[in-house]
């Protein structure tokens, strides 16, 4: 089971990374894995892109900033990933709605180095806005700048830079909302309380924290519950298990855990089942992609937390078709969450599950 | 201890050497080496061969060169307004500046027949200790800059040095080695930072090296670092003892070694070359970035490799030019550049380099195919790469 | 001229590869000025013998003489040195650089005054110089600027030849220098060999030809499983006696 789940894994560590703007969690298993290919050449990923993007190839090209309808540019944070695939359809939908041309880009991985020669180019081609998931809050920031200079509204979505000001406008997940939804899904399953427990990737990644720190907030404001503190599973899934089980040995009558991302649900689901317990906790993870709602729908975890991508998109266009037009801007939008559970997950829930193409 | 390989190498030679001399073709060319009457006959043929393995071999950067061209051309027709324009090509030029100082190092390994994986996670070491140290300085000035730059180089020409002797002392395969560093040298670059990147950057680096200009100029600081790197290298290269010997290495280790040419010494002097650019390109990424970008970086290595290829250089060894590199650093860059610009999806853009990769190893291989009628390297494969 | 010092002797080389003893206590001697032939069956220890006398193989046990006084031989730069050049089997040329590069590979000019201390190579004096060598041997070589990798054996082997002839002030060995070569080329190496003799150079030839042996020979001096068994005088003797001292069917009894 795990050999099969761990060819899953690899969009999902990108998604994570997606959504954590101060994200560095080591991605060496991704380089591994890229040195066995000596061509850097993703073409299984290539042909879902494609397949999904459908016409806006040809739209980028047509010169037609000042007359015609507005051209906006989506940066992605990773191509090819649902989260931003996602976001990408509300994009997409939101411009048709309003009358505006999108074209979307995105590096191959999660990271500045890459991302950084797209967003260059991109203002070259001077769109009239730019929706970015930055991949770095330093790196990002000077050409981001650059191309606000140029007077192309910048829209961040999702992610943010150091010093946004210049950006027209920036929407998120309110992640300490999502650390409280989870909590709230605990709760849900376990309405007599009982220990409970975080597993987390490493410390110091900004948008993970503040999941943590919501889930702390709502449990410190039910006294049934007893907060048993952060577990670190450094992104990695045999750790998760090793913790997760010494946790069960100290306290056998823990109830709830949340993980963080997919490979602290997928070990925390392991060490749960190796301690015999999993009739016993309720273990939420976090995020609504494809191998999320695998482990959904094997029982891996109980619950979901989904983001919205979505309505990021939709609020993203929103945004710099106000800024664009002289229309109302909002310079902050937080967004919310949805509680994905085995019940829903194919009725209500099933909207907020993360598309791989629209 | 080495006296395996020697005999190893030898008994393939021997192989290679006799089934090239019996061809019917290699007698009667023989003998037109020392007879000037018989070479009358096959004088012509003679020259025509060897002209034509020197001009194929001057051709391929040249080749390289028009496909660079070419694309330039076509994009130039799409996007007549944006894609050829200073303020683009400027942008496309800094972006591959960081690339190219690394592309001279890695020039260099390959043509000794190595390879070096481990460049990006150097450059990532060597900028994550580079920011520590300037973090524990304080200040924001050339003083603190200056350490910065040079405690990079020295981080980088370390994990080179290492990499030099596990390869030329300890006879472990460059791959192998370089595989290991690579991810060593990351490792430890997460072990000091606790994963969590560093991004106080001094002022005067950013902004005068990272994404500044040459006063008065609007050519970015960065490029000129590079190109500079670029024309001393490639002198040495194409000049020099040094550059020769690393020709000499790349084409028969064991003929070098037996001309007195200290091969191991030698390389370990590649290695730490190819650090001392990764220590280089540490430097400027941070200045770049103003972050040390732990989690980026992971594809570097490989897209350097790349451009080394496609510019002609032979993962046989014994091939490559400085030059070469360069227009293969820009293929991918420019038609990335393109493929955004028209807005074409970015997938296409790595469809497109693989497809140029393949294209130029292939070159390599025919062009290996056409002048290996008496050397024993054309009946070698990468299998090289593993083992010393 | 016998009754001088050799240029080159060694006595008792022992060398074992694992299990193989491939020299077994191997004495060896030529003169200045002298062509020795070494022969002996496959694997009765000539290469090792080579190795050992160029300084490319380190040996167990065993004394090397050059001039009459002892000399250690650790590498190939100690033998280049005393003036020792040999040509392998396998030429030992590197394969992509131009016939004046691995003339000079290893001893390269430097470029006159400063660019000479930065590593800048005169390039015009060593094509010059190998033109001269080349010819001198009378081994015509097509294009100074192709790599050698692209020409023919025989072009390469005039090359391997001439460049250690070049160097040579004192011995050069040369390994199988006929084995692949046609009745012409054969014809202008044992000339070669004849030139080099004559200035003065002791020439070591290793053949399995015995009648090259003989055409060209001074001494021949016989191995057999890792040692010397035999010692002939090549204007003395016959193909079918030195058959004999190889293969042992002949009683071996050393007539010098």
């Amino acid at each position: 089971m795990s050999v099969s789940r761990h060819s899953h894994d690899h969009p999902v560590t990108q998604l994570d990374g997606a959504n954590d703007a101060l994200d560095s969690t080591p991605r060496r298993k991704q380089i591994m894995k890229t040195i066995t290919k000596l061509v850097p050449l993703i073409a299984a990923s290539a042909l879902a892109l494609t397949a999904c993007s459908g016409g806006d190839g040809d739209s980028g090209s047509d010169d037609s900033a000042s007359g015609g309808a507005q051209k906006l540019t989506f940066i992605q944070g990773v191509a090819g990933d649902e989260f931003y695939v996602t976001m990408q359809c509300g994009i997409e939908a939101q411009a048709e709605e309003v009358g505006a041309e999108v074209n979307t880009q995105g590096p191959a991985k999660f990271d500045p180095t890459l991302q950084k020669p797209i967003v260059d180019s991109v203002v070259a081609s001077q769109p009239d806005a730019i929706l970015i998931a930055p991949t770095d809050v330093s790196a990002m920031q000077a050409p981001l700048k650059a191309a606000a200079d140029q007077d192309i509204e910048v829209v961040l979505v999702d992610t943010t830079v150091e010093d946004p000001s210049f950006a027209a406008s920036q929407i998120s997940s309110d992640n300490e909302g999502g650390g409280a939804a989870a909590f709230e899904a605990i709760q849900t399953a376990n309405p007599d309380g009982g220990k409970i427990l975080v597993m987390s990737t490493d410390p110091g990644i900004s948008t993970v924290d503040a999941r943590v720190k919501g889930f702390e907030e709502a449990a410190a404001a039910d006294s049934t519950f007893e907060y048993l503190g952060v577990q670190y599973s450094h992104n990695d899934t045999a750790t998760a298990a090793q913790l997760i089980t010494a946790a069960l040995a100290k306290d056998p009558d823990i109830i709830g855990v949340f993980a963080t991302n997919t490979f602290s649900a997928a070990g925390t689901a392991t060490g749960v089942r190796q301690a015999d317990k999993q009739d016993q906790v309720t273990v939420v993870g976090f995020d609504a992609g494809p191998d999320q709602v695998g482990q959904l729908k094997d029982g891996t975890v109980q619950a979901l937390i989904a983001q919205d991508p979505y309505q990021i998109g939709v609020d993203g266009v929103d945004q710099a078709m106000a800024a664009l037009t002289g229309g109302e801007v909002t310079p902050k939008i937080q967004t919310g969450f949805h509680i994905i559970t085995a019940e829903n997950v194919d009725g209500e829930g099933a909207q907020y599950l993360y598309k791989s193409s629209c | 201890m080495s006296n395996d390989s020697i005999s190893a190498k030898n008994a393939t030679a021997d192989a290679a050497g006799v089934a090239a001399d019996a061809s019917p073709t290699g007698e009667p060319r023989s003998e037109a080496a020392v007879s000037p009457d018989a070479s009358l006959l096959t004088s012509g043929s003679e020259g025509g061969i060897g002209g034509f393995f020197r001009r194929i071999v001057k051709v391929q950067s040249f080749q390289i060169l028009l496909v660079l061209l070419a694309i330039f051309v076509v994009f130039s027709a799409l996007a007549p307004d944006t894609f050829p324009t200073w303020s683009n090509m400027r942008l496309v030029i800094q972006n591959v500046s960081i690339l190219a100082v690394l592309g001279i190092g890695m020039t260099y390994v390959i043509i000794t027949s190595g390879i070096d994986l481990s460049i990006g996670s150097v450059l990532v070491f060597s900028g994550v200790i580079a920011a520590k140290v300037m973090q524990g300085m304080g200040g924001d000035g050339w003083g603190t800059a200056i350490v910065g730059i040079l405690v990079s180089i020295v981080c980088g020409v370390l994990w080179g040095i290492f990499n030099g002797l596990l390869i030329a002392k300890a006879k472990v395969p460059p791959l192998i080695v370089t595989l290991g560093t690579l991810s060593g040298a990351l490792g430890l670059a997460q072990v000091i930072t606790g994963g969590v990147d560093i991004r106080e950057v001094p002022a005067v680096l950013a902004s005068n090296i990272g994404y500044g200009n040459i006063p008065g100029t609007t050519i970015p600081t960065i490029s000129v670092i590079a190109l500079v790197l670029l024309l001393i290298l490639g002198v040495v290269l194409h000049k020099t003892k040094f550059g020769l010997y690393t020709y000499a290495v790349g084409s028969n280790e064991e003929s070098a070694r037996r001309v007195g040419v200290k091969v191991d010494r030698h390389l370990i002097f590649v290695y730490a070359l190819s650090g001392l650019m990764a220590g280089m390109a540490g430097i400027l990424s941070l200045a770049q970035y103003s972050t040390t970008a732990i989690a980026g970086q992971s594809t570097t290595s490989l897209a350097v490799i790349a451009a080394v290829v496609i510019g002609g250089t032979s993962l046989f060894g014994g091939v490559g030019t400085i030059f070469g590199t360069i227009v293969g650093l820009f293929i991918p860059a420019i038609l990335q550049n393109g493929f955004v610009i028209t807005g074409v999806q970015p997938f296409w853009q790595q469809v497109a380099i693989g497809a140029v990769l393949i294209v130029a190893v292939y070159i390599d291989q025919r062009r290996r195919a056409a002048a290996s009628r008496a050397t024993k390297t054309g009946k070698r494969s990468l299998a090289h790469l593993f083992r010393r | 001229m016998s009754s001088t010092t050799p240029i080159l002797e060694a006595r008792g080389l022992t060398r074992s590869f694992g299990a193989v003893r491939a020299l077994d206590g191997a004495d060896f001697d030529v003169h200045a000025g002298e062509v020795v032939a070494l022969i002996g069956d496959n694997g009765a220890g000539k290469s090792t013998m080579v190795k050992a006398l160029s300084g490319n193989l380190a040996l167990d046990s065993g004394t090397i003489l050059f001039n009459g006084a002892e000399v250690d031989l650790s590498s190939p730069s100690v033998a280049s040195h005393m003036g020792i050049e040999t040509v392998f089997q396998d030429l030992a040329l590197a394969p992509h650089l131009t016939p004046p590069q691995n003339m000079y590979l290893g001893r390269e000019i430097p470029a006159p005054g400063f660019l000479g201390k930065l590593g800048f190579l005169d390039n015009k004096t060593m094509r010059a110089r190998s033109k001269v060598a080349f010819d001198e041997l009378g081994a015509t070589v097509r294009s100074y600027s192709s790599p050698v990798g692209s020409m023919s054996g025989g072009q390469r082997q005039a090359i391997a030849i001439a460049r250690a002839v070049v160097w040579a002030k004192g011995v050069v060995f040369l390994d199988e220098p006929t084995a692949a070569l046609g009745v012409v080329q054969t014809k202008a190496v044992l000339e070669t060999i004849r030139k080099v003799r004559d200035k003065g150079v002791g020439v070591v030839f290793i053949s399995h030809s015995m009648p090259h042996v003989i055409e060209v020979s001074d001494r021949v001096q016989v191995l057999r499983l890792g040692r010397r068994v035999a010692t002939f005088q090549a204007k003395d003797t016959s193909v079918e006696e030195l058959v004999g001292a190889m293969t042992g069917a002949l009683d071996a009894g050393a007539k010098s």
